[in-house]
């Protein structure tokens, strides 16, 4: 049985315009274990669907349709205080912690314990410092600094305190949003890779959520990626990157530039997203696209599938 | 730290004599003069100049400013012109009267209008945040006098729940029975509608305050993150919100302080309560140069020092200010 199953979710935000559809029918399915990227530009909705997963959409937000299920339990059917007990206890999330994802004026070590007491009111306070201890030193932070405050913390070192909370309850799935971010390339590589191992340590499902699409093709198994609210393309995190067939998805790998290979022009991608108020009859990427004909304006594309698992939502490729 | 605390208190005696100087020079360029409400009409104009002679006002100018700033720097403030007491004494015996009833007052409408402004933040747009928004809105622009006379004339003239003015009723503070306690609920008693009056006044700044500083707060990502980490909304709300947003309170708070020692002449003068600010405006009335000068010197001083605790206090609210 999947860890993870989301099923033909769309959530909406109310707004001063009308409903906007902010995630529209996607479905996803994660393994144990296994770790599966989200990509695409700011507001296709890959942050809202994440926030869902936590049961943690704004006020202005709701799910409209579809479900989330968790480890067998439908999680968007809960209410309030049933999901409380499963945040962080069953998914966890990674912030980009550059931004103020950890609270300026309690220490670190405070932060830490508060998330397991609130989950485990059995364990003593001996047993949560020890914990906290052990998943100071699973990161690589220096136990020396557990009672520091965050802004004493480098934004490498904020990262991994984030991290080592986020495993302190041992959660069968992390919500990895733009994790690393706002930190320098070499941090960056450092914490993707040991964040890996960690991964593969504790057999942790990890949704990571970024606009890189190469990242995202380095550290996890399985790509998704999305256009203004919906899965265009899915599959093998290799096969996707390597054979994509969505004309937004080749659009965004052509996007970012690498730096072994020939050098190569970057070609940023034409136009904007659509206006996600209202209804959208056909596809939602035809007018930045190469291949647009006719019909793709009037009638919604189909699935293709075009290797094993690696399916995408064209009727031209 | 200890060096920052020590410059700032360098700065504030600087700032002191300068305060002193203009203190010296409006007092000397206000109209009137002290001796004429001393001369009576049976005077000669030689007994009037002996008078003068002896209070030193015939010196110059520039002598007159040496002999001020030495005498206020050896802590000699004169004899009042009015009473014919010492100053500091007159000051004295009427500083705790103004210092009980500002301070509870502050305190009070503090500790409310943080709590009602949180819970405001809260609930923003709900029945609870309007209801409290608007209250704070209209008893915050009430003008004082009125809002006072109106308490008067309901609570004491028409229902006489409360006495009408004064701090302590005669029969109980002449009466060798009465003990502590007798004192004490006699003064709260007399206390109940300056106290209501500031109170209504002050809590809804503190309130809207503390409401815009939450709102703020509760958009940060460590408050999503407590949110993610399942916590309870209380401790969302007390222990990470609360504590990020009450340091533009406690600015205002602070510096409010300095009126719980300056009083406030026109709370003061309704209520007939027998404090500084009451003084401070007969003083300045009846030219009583040596009793407006160190009540105002008193109130500049209180509020320089107000802005050092409050700088301080930062450091020990929030981790990040270090000096």
């Amino acid at each position: 049985m999947a860890l993870l199953k989301v099923e033909n979710l769309s959530i909406g935000y109310r707004t001063a315009g009308g409903m906007l559809k902010a995630v529209d029918g996607v479905n996803l399915s994660l393994e144990e274990g296994r770790s599966l990227g989200l990509v695409g530009e700011s507001g296709c909705g890959k942050t809202t669907i994440g926030m869902a997963l936590m049961g943690l959409l704004p006020p202005n937000g709701s799910i409209t349709g579809g479900r989330i299920v968790l480890d067998g339990v439908e999680i968007s059917a809960l209410d309030e205080e049933e999901l409380r007990k499963v945040r962080w206890s069953q998914v966890a999330m990674i912030f980009q912690a550059a931004m103020n994802a950890l609270n300026p004026v309690i220490r670190v070590s405070a932060q830490m314990t508060e998330a397991i007491r609130t989950h485990r009111p059995d364990m003593d306070e001996q047993a949560i410092m020890q914990r906290v201890e052990g998943l100071f030193n699973l990161v690589g932070l220096p136990l020396e600094r557990l009672h520091d405050f965050p802004h004493q913390y480098s934004g490498g070192m904020k990262q991994r305190a984030i991290i080592a909370m986020a495993l302190a309850l041992n959660p069968k799935l992390i919500i990895a949003d733009e994790p690393t971010t706002a930190l320098d390339v070499i941090v960056q590589d450092q914490i993707l890779k040991e964040t890996k191992v960690l991964q593969e340590q504790f057999d942790i499902g990890i949704i990571f959520i970024s606009h890189d699409i190469s990242i995202v093709a380095e550290v996890c198994h399985d790509i998704g990626v999305m256009y203004a609210g919906q899965l265009v393309e899915a599959g093998p995190a290799q096969e996707v990157f390597f054979n994509s067939k969505h004309p937004y998805t080749r659009a965004l790998v052509g996007s970012f530039p690498t730096l072994a290979g020939p050098k190569s022009k970057l070609t940023p991608i034409p136009g904007e997203p659509p206006n996600l108020i209202g209804a959208i009859p056909g596809c939602r990427f035809c007018d930045r696209c190469p291949k647009d004909t006719a019909s793709c304006k009037l009638e919604p594309p189909k699935w293709q599938e075009i290797n094993e698992r690696h399916w995408v939502l064209c009727d031209h490729c | 730290m200890r060096k920052y605390i020590a410059k700032r208190l360098a700065q504030v005696v600087v700032i002191l004599f300068f305060i002193l100087t203009v203190l010296f020079v409006l007092f000397r360029l206000a109209p009137g003069d002290p001796v004429s409400r001393m001369v009576d009409p049976e005077m000669t104009p030689e007994d009037a100049q002996h008078l003068i002679e002896q209070l030193g006002l015939d010196e110059p100018i520039w002598k007159q400013y040496l002999i001020y700033l030495k005498n206020f720097a050896s802590g000699e403030f004169g004899y009042s012109i009015h009473y014919g007491e010492p100053v500091a004494r007159v000051i004295w015996d009427k500083l705790p009267n103004t210092i009980l009833l500002f301070t509870t007052a502050v305190l009070l409408s503090a500790m409310v209008g943080i709590s009602w402004g949180k819970i405001a933040a809260w609930k923003k747009g709900k029945g609870a945040d309007i209801g409290m928004t608007i209250a704070a809105l209209v008893t915050h622009t009430l003008f004082l006098p009125w809002l006072a006379l109106l308490l008067v004339w309901v609570f004491a003239y028409q229902l006489d729940w409360f006495p009408i003015t004064g701090m302590v009723s005669e029969e109980v503070f002449l009466d060798p029975d009465a003990g502590f306690w007798a004192k004490a609920v006699d003064v709260g008693y007399h206390m109940v509608l300056p106290l209501a009056t500031l109170f209504l006044i002050h809590f809804g700044s503190y309130l809207l305050v503390m409401r815009s500083s939450m709102l703020e707060t509760l958009k940060e990502d460590y408050i999503v993150l407590a949110r993610a980490k399942g916590l309870s909304d209380r401790a969302i709300r007390n222990k990470h919100a609360a504590p990020n947003a009450w340091l533009p309170v406690v600015t205002s708070v602070g510096l409010s302080l300095a009126f719980s020692i300056n009083g406030g002449a026109l709370t003061e003068t309704v209520f007939s309560w027998p404090g500084i600010g009451r003084e401070l405006v007969f003083a300045v009335s009846q030219n009583d140069y040596p009793l407006a000068q160190a009540s105002f010197l008193l109130i500049a001083t209180v509020v320089l020092f107000s802005n050092v605790v409050v700088d301080v206090l930062y450091a020990f609210l929030d981790p990040r200010i270090r000096y």
